[in-house]
């Protein structure tokens, strides 16, 4: 959670020199463009903002906003946010549950799940019920597929697979395997051209 | 038979439910959450409780006793209907399976791991425990004789009846399947002992003669492949009902042993089941916690079963049960009938013969003529009155005097007041009787914590002050307590007594002001700083009040018949110039409902009932209440339910979903809901009816109308922008019919229409070649232009002319309320525009938070006409001594007309 303490242009800048690999902290930062329910005790007129307008802010009434300034408000002790309707113990049970019974990746609630629940659950625990267990839940599932990414990882490495399709993978969890799969993908293309010299170099550039 | 299964409502949190009834009829419930819920019908939205421990396994009631078993291993009582804990009757190594009173209501049934144990319920020490099981007891159940048996099922298989005295077993069927567990018995087996024994056995129910313990039947059905999980004899002996693990319901005919009722419901398993008093209700209760009810069950046959009964075998009767014979009718409704095991209360004193005489020898010779007697049309149910009764419109019982947006009374963690500038709960429990107070706007105040030795059950909250108020007891009178925590001097509080027998029912809070009805049928109004400014009689006992601004609505009963509720309203304005706008006309409701909330959009009037409809004051009509909204449209179940907190002319409504229940609980904090409005209007999913939103657009937009006729500023911007929404769907609405070739509802469209919208209606009826529509419309035109001309005077222009001559211009804004608009945003303050929030309404349709309006005081650019009138006044006035304003204005209007262009300028 740097991006809160750092001001925001300074992450626009980082981005814009940004290398290959993407740190997990710009996932993060990706995600707190999500919007988010809040119900702020201040009031303010709209304000204009360049990435959209955002309020007006009635002390009382539920309002969207993007969650860098939910979390940003709720530090300053200027809103209740409201979970997300998936941030609920029984519908990730459900949701945990279906992601163990199939073999494939199911469909995630929120393209950020991860990343929103670290950020909410670790600003705002104060104003999500039971949060300990959703907390646990959202690490299950995200157990779960990460195992089944290094496993399917695995089988397309050891089938020499030339392609893969991979639904309902989200931004964080193929960042996560990406800089391990590029490597290994490339030592072991170093590896058999050494062993391989010459007759079936080029079948091997597939990869 | 007919019976109606009504839709399953939900009762408890998930897991293992009992029902059973009351000696009233009341449906009263167990389950897992640990409460007895006491529900007056199926459609009690909010049933009294009692909390009995964390879960509650089994309960059993007679005589004003509730015996529960709950989750610390221990068997108490409860009084009933209070919930007095009465202390506990026994306790076990495990938590007890089930419980049952004997039919006198002396003793108590309840079995546990390995034993039953009977206790005498007046002296717990005298306890009588029946060993021999070799696995948990299922169930337990009374000889309807009293004569010291008992039978119980349990899970290694055996169903064994007890002779209690010499806690010795009588006898032991090894019937069902072994298991090692209650949880995990295929079955619960709950027995019933009254006239025979019947045993759920797999799908089938053995029936056992009492005394000679012969396998006499066995009830079964072919549609019923499922094992039966509970049994329930009806109050007068004659049916069974049997639920089953897959949710269906089975009611026997014990005489002729055929099927006569099979429902069936795609469900959970049915865990308790319970006869009505009179017979002609089933309740029911599943494991997932949900209530059901089977309407019409058994009435006219079993009516007349008790007749003949009561012909044939009076002595029976008397030799049986001669002591509670003595009794009065009305006790023996209350009581010692005989009962299988928790289930029944039967309401006649005859009922309970039934299972006696049935016990005898000759019970099935018995049982034959009452067959034959079956043939002959029913008779009278036997509760039927026998003098003259007045069959006319009942009164309905009128409903109590409440806060809007406060939850009941009776719950020890409430809300005291939801409204839109805060929130006020009442905690009452061991630890502490305490308020809290909180605001939306932190601006406005930070929260408090009072603690409440007054006992205050009422509250209401406003920018200004909190008011509470307790009603009165024998020694104290009832106490009026305001926190007038905006006062600038240094006593933020006062407080009065109201006179000794008047007792606060309702009150709220206005701006500058607090009113209070009371029992004797007065209002009572109070400046905020705690002086007496008015009182005055209410024509009927109050319902509940809202204040909003200068604005007092005041519900109160008119007489009411038949269920519904017959309301009266009062809106008072209270400003300098004080009178009544709505003066005790009826307030309509939806049928067999009752008022549910009452308040205030931004400044219209409006109020929800039980039935979810939320209606508003339509000023433009006559002071009409219009539906503008029906909240159980947009809710999932029919126990679901929407807690208004506040209605918005955004347009929109705040309101708190409640699931299976009609108020939300304090913990967790509930999350508002937005609702849109949605007029009940013809063929809405339609292109037309959709147009017709034009009519919502008015109907939310006419409290301008009403705001600067009585002087109050507005919002100009808002006002344009409405009219703009409005003639812009009148233009669509307008095009629509000239497609379907409506020409005549083209020309009452227009007739809605400014003159400058006309205008372009003409060009586009020329345009798609209709003269004749374009020439219609160019005479609306006209006569629009004409009416512009004599009513100029009432233009906004005008108006704000007359202002600035009578107010005077430049006088500031009432500065009462401290600016209350904090830095949110550190690097965004530039950007906004600096609203005074407090009291000016300058942004009152963006933001929808209630706030009271201040007169006008803001001077507008003036235009041509206006610098001209203030040079040319004294002129006119010269000219024209004796005349008042709006002549002197119309003077003006036309001398300016006749001036030329160089000339105005």
């Amino acid at each position: 959670m740097t991006s809160l303490s750092t001001p925001r242009c300074f992450w626009l800048v980082r981005f814009a020199a940004r290398e290959t690999a993407m740190d997990p902290s710009e996932v993060e930062f990706l995600a707190e463009k999500q919007l988010v329910k809040i119900i702020p005790n201040f009031s303010l007129d709209k304000i204009y903002l360049i990435g959209g307008d955002l309020g007006p802010f009635n002390p009382g009434l539920p309002v969207e906003v993007p969650v860098w300034l939910a979390l940003n408000l709720k530090q300053r002790q200027k809103c209740r946010i409201i979970p997300p309707d998936w941030m609920d113990v029984e519908k990730l049970e459900e949701m945990r549950e279906l992601e163990r019974k199939e073999d494939a990746f199911t469909p995630v609630p929120s393209p950020h799940y991860m990343e929103l629940t670290k950020l909410l659950l670790n600003h705002a625990s104060d104003n999500i019920p039971k949060a300990d267990e959703i907390r646990t839940l959202v690490k299950d599932i995200w157990d779960t597929r990460i195992a089944k990414l290094r496993l399917s990882a695995d089988s397309f490495i050891s089938q020499q697979e030339a392609h893969a399709q991979l639904d309902n993978l989200t931004l964080m969890e193929i960042n996560t395997v990406r800089e391990f799969l590029l490597d290994s993908l490339n030592c072991m293309y170093k590896l058999r051209s050494n062993l391989q010299p010459g007759s079936r170099k080029g079948q091997l550039t597939d990869y | 038979m007919p019976c109606e299964r009504k839709p399953m409502r939900y009762g408890h949190s998930e897991g293992h439910t009992e029902v059973c009834f009351d000696d009233t009829g009341f449906i009263v419930t167990c389950g897992n959450d640990g409460d007895v819920r006491i529900w007056e019908g199926l459609d009690d939205d909010d049933p009294k409780f009692i909390t009995v421990g964390e879960k509650a396994y089994s309960l059993a009631l007679k005589k004003g006793k509730l015996v529960t078993a709950s989750s610390n291993n221990t068997v108490q009582i409860h009084t009933f209907p209070d919930g007095e804990p009465d202390g506990i009757l026994t306790r076990f190594t495990t938590n007890a399976t089930h419980v049952a009173f004997n039919g006198s209501g002396s003793r108590v049934a309840a079995g546990s791991d390995f034993m039953v144990k009977v206790v005498e319920v007046a002296d717990s020490s005298q306890q009588k425990t029946l060993r021999g099981h070799a696995a948990p007891v299922l169930s337990v159940s009374f000889d309807p004789r009293d004569e010291f048996l008992q039978a119980s099922a349990s899970c290694d298989g055996a169903v064994v009846v007890w002779n209690i005295e010499d806690q010795t077993q009588t006898v032991s069927w090894p019937l069902l399947q072994k298991t090692n567990d209650v949880s995990n018995a295929k079955s619960l087996c709950r027995l019933a002992f009254r006239p025979l024994l019947a045993v759920p056995v797999e799908t089938k129910v053995h029936l056992y003669e009492r005394g000679s313990w012969d396998h006499v039947a066995t009830l079964s059905d072919d549609l019923l492949t499922q094992q039966i999980n509970v049994v329930a004899w009806s109050p007068c002996g004659r049916f069974l009902a049997a639920g089953s693990v897959g949710g269906s319901l089975t009611v026997w005919d014990a005489n002729s042993k055929l099927c006569v009722e099979q429902k069936h419901e795609k469900g959970f398993t049915v865990c308790s089941l319970a006869w009505h008093p009179s017979g002609s209700q089933i309740a029911y209760t599943d494991t997932e916690g949900c209530l059901g009810l089977l309407d019409g069950a058994s009435e006219s046959k079993p009516a007349k079963d008790y007749d003949d009964l009561f012909d044939e075998d009076d002595d029976g009767r008397l030799m049986d049960e001669g002591l509670s014979d003595t009794n009065s009718p009305a006790k023996k409704r209350g009581g010692d009938e005989d009962e299988d095991d928790d289930f029944l209360v039967p309401s006649t004193g005859r009922v309970r013969n039934r299972g006696a005489i049935l016990d005898d020898e000759n019970s099935m010779k018995f049982r034959d003529d009452d067959d034959a007697g079956s043939t002959v049309a029913p008779e009278a149910a036997p509760l039927a009155p026998l003098h003259p009764v007045y069959e006319g419109p009942m009164p309905s019982a009128p409903q109590k005097a409440f806060q809007p947006g406060s939850t009941p009374a009776h719950l020890t963690h409430r809300f005291m007041m939801w409204n839109s500038v805060g929130i006020v709960r009442g905690y009452n429990d061991e630890q502490d009787n305490a308020v809290d107070v909180e605001f939306h706007d932190t601006a406005v105040h930070h929260a408090m914590h009072l603690t409440n030795s007054l006992g205050h059950t009422m509250a209401d909250l406003s920018q200004e002050a909190v008011l509470l108020a307790c009603p009165g007891t024998d020694e104290l009178a009832s106490k009026l307590q305001c926190l007038h925590f905006s006062s600038w001097d240094t006593n933020k509080e006062w407080m009065v007594d109201l006179p000794k027998g008047e007792d606060v029912k309702a009150l709220c809070l206005g701006q500058g002001w607090a009113a209070v009805a009371t029992s004797a049928l007065m209002l009572r109004l109070f400046s905020i700083g705690g002086v007496q400014r008015q009182l005055f009689s209410l024509p009927g006992p109050v319902v509940c009040m809202s204040g909003h601004g200068e604005q007092l609505l005041v519900v109160y009963h008119r007489t009411a018949f038949d269920g519904e509720q017959a309301l009266g309203v009062q809106l008072l304005q209270l400003s300098h110039r004080k009178k009544q706008l709505i003066s005790g006309e009826p307030l309509p409701l939806s049928p067999r409902s009752y008022l549910s909330w009452l308040g205030f959009t931004a400044e219209t009037p409006c109020y929800v009932d039980s039935d979810g409809v939320v209606r508003m004051l339509n000023r433009s009509l006559g002071n009409t209440w219009t539906p503008v909204c029906n909240t159980r449209e947009t809710c999932k179940s029919k126990s679901d339910h929407y807690w208004v907190v506040g209605v918005h002319e955004n347009p929109q409504q705040l309101c708190i979903p409640c699931k299976g229940s009609g108020y939300p609980p304090t913990l967790p904090r509930p999350a508002v809901a937005i609702l849109p409005f949605k007029l009940p209007l013809c063929q809405t999913a339609t292109e037309k009816g959709q147009m017709e939103h034009y009519w919502r657009s008015v109907l939310f937009h006419n409290h301008y109308g009403f705001l600067s006729s009585s002087g109050y500023e507005i919002n100009e911007d808002a006002q344009n922008e409405s009219q703009k929404e409005q003639q812009e769907l009148l233009m669509k609405m307008f095009a629509l019919s000239c497609k379907l070739d409506r020409e005549f509802r083209c020309v009452e469209l227009a007739d809605l229409m400014t003159q400058n919208v006309v205008t372009l209606a003409i060009r586009y009826a020329s345009r798609s070649r209709r003269m004749a529509l374009a020439q219609r419309l160019s005479e609306i035109a006209l006569e629009k232009a004409n009416q512009i001309q004599e009513d100029e005077p009432e233009e906004p222009d005008y108006s704000s002319v007359r202002r600035t001559s009578v107010c005077g211009s430049g006088k500031p804004t009432s500065s009462s309320g401290q600016p209350r608009v904090t830095n949110i945003l550190d690097n965004m303050t530039s950007s906004r525009k600096s609203t005074p929030l407090s009291r000016s309404a300058g942004n009152l349709s963006k933001n929808p938070v209630l706030k009271p309006l201040a007169p006008r005081s803001k001077t507008k650019p003036k235009t041509g006409f206006q610098l001209w009138l203030e040079e040319n006044r004294k002129n006119i006035i010269a000219d024209n001594p004796d005349v008042d304003e709006t002549d002197v204005i119309k003077e003006a209007m036309g001398r300016f007309r006749t001036l030329s262009a160089e000339e105005r300028l």
